[in-house]
């Protein structure tokens, strides 16, 4: 088993380093481990309307990736630890043997987790960690979050639990489950630097196995990074197609808005509102790219200063 | 000649899958080995490789259909 070391933070970084190790090194088992800053993660079928706040989270600052496996969305901040076991396929889809060895290394550390449904680990009926899965060319792609000392308060208060059903569409569909962290569990606390370490100990035995990037390999990471998971295409344009429609008010005004999107552009755009230039509306709306940011212009050249109001009710 | 490219099994309880993602237009010329199309299926997205060449005639599912295993999922005009 060999490990590499992602020195950084940036979510996108991280997640075309953890690609590029997939799809690279092809002949031996590799473990990662790898933190992020605050960022929504959706899975490679996912439609980020309905699955994230895309809005809300714009507005925080929160930026929105698309990974490579399947499952759903999960929050990352720098209290979550990301593992990816990366091994040759070894017959068909099976949990219980890609966590086994993460159980194990968390019991001997003293966490008292156990798999939980069939992809999660937690703790008594709280989940510290979701996983998912990429199988390619013969290789397996296992990777779940852990999470350590994560802000629970912001995952709940960006999740979508109560968000509006107003987005019909296909697409892997996210469980919302109770979760805890791994630290307040811990018979004797540590920090997550030493729970990393002590997982990695666990997990990578052999001093032999840390391994460094060459500056060309991180140049292609960079590019990977710029070309894929920096790309409205990827994030954005991956989602599956889907029907919107929501009823509202708007500026004290009945409002009601529809619209369709193939491949991340809209069509099919309908706005009734006495407040506003329907006709207009549906001129920006229609061929627009699905996103906070170009539907935030939008909504500046149809409503002023009321635009805010108007992002709400349209993404 | 025409030849059908069925869904696999890809673990023994599976009923079926999502195919989530073409690779392959119709059009494209296809080699055996050669990436073709992609699914999900219990958190796993499997990418499935042709396993004959041939020009992608026709795909026979859209991408966010429910595909059983063993169904046809894509036509090859092989020579």
């Amino acid at each position: 088993m060999i490990t590499f070391d992602s020195h950084s933070t940036d979510p996108y970084y991280n997640l075309a380093f953890e690609e590029y190790i997939f799809t690279h090194f092809r002949q031996e088992d590799v473990f990662l481990l790898w933190r992020s800053a605050p960022c929504m993660v959706v899975g490679s079928y996912q439609n980020i309307c309905r699955e994230v706040r895309p809005v809300k989270l714009w507005r925080q600052g929160v930026p929105v990736l698309r990974r490579i496996s399947g499952g759903g969305a999960v929050y990352h901040d720098l209290g979550n630890l990301n593992y990816s076991c990366i091994t040759t396929q070894d017959g068909g889809v099976d949990y219980g043997k890609s966590l086994a060895p993460i159980l194990e290394a968390l019991n001997a550390i003293g966490v008292p987790a156990r798999q939980n449904r069939t992809s999660d680990i937690a703790i008594g009926e709280e989940k510290i960690s979701g996983s998912a899965q990429r199988s390619a060319g013969g290789r397996l792609l296992h990777h779940g979050t852990l999470l350590f000392d994560s802000d629970l308060t912001a995952l709940e208060d960006i999740s979508v639990r109560g968000k509006n059903d107003c987005v019909q569409t296909k697409g892997t569909q996210s469980a919302i489950c109770a979760v805890t962290n791994i630290r307040p569990h811990l018979a004797e606390d540590m920090t997550i630097e030493t729970f990393r370490q002590r997982l990695l100990d666990h997990m990578v035995p052999d001093p032999g196995g840390r391994r460094e990037l060459t500056p060309d390999q991180r140049e292609e990471i960079f590019r990977l990074r710029d070309e894929k998971y920096y790309s409205w295409e990827w994030t954005w344009g991956r989602t599956p197609a889907f029907t919107y429609e929501k009823h509202g008010v708007f500026s004290g005004a009945p409002f009601h808005a529809a619209y369709a999107a193939k491949h991340g552009i809209v069509s099919d755009a309908a706005i009734d509102c006495p407040a506003l230039d329907a006709a207009q509306a549906v001129r920006l709306l229609n061929g627009a790219r699905l996103g906070p940011e170009s539907f935030a212009g939008i909504c500046e050249a149809l409503a002023g200063e009321r635009s805010p109001e108007l992002l709400e009710l349209l993404l | 000649m025409e030849k059908e490219l069925a869904m696999p099994k890809l673990r023994p309880e599976m009923t079926s899958g999502v195919l989530c993602a073409w690779l392959k237009e119709e059009g494209d010329q296809v080699e055996a080995g050669e990436p073709l199309y992609e699914v999900e299926t219990d958190k796993v997205v499997n990418q499935i490789e042709a396993t004959a060449s041939g020009v992608l005639k026709k795909q026979l599912w859209e991408e966010g259909d429910q595909v059983v295993p063993g169904a046809p999922v894509a036509i090859l005009e092989t020579e």
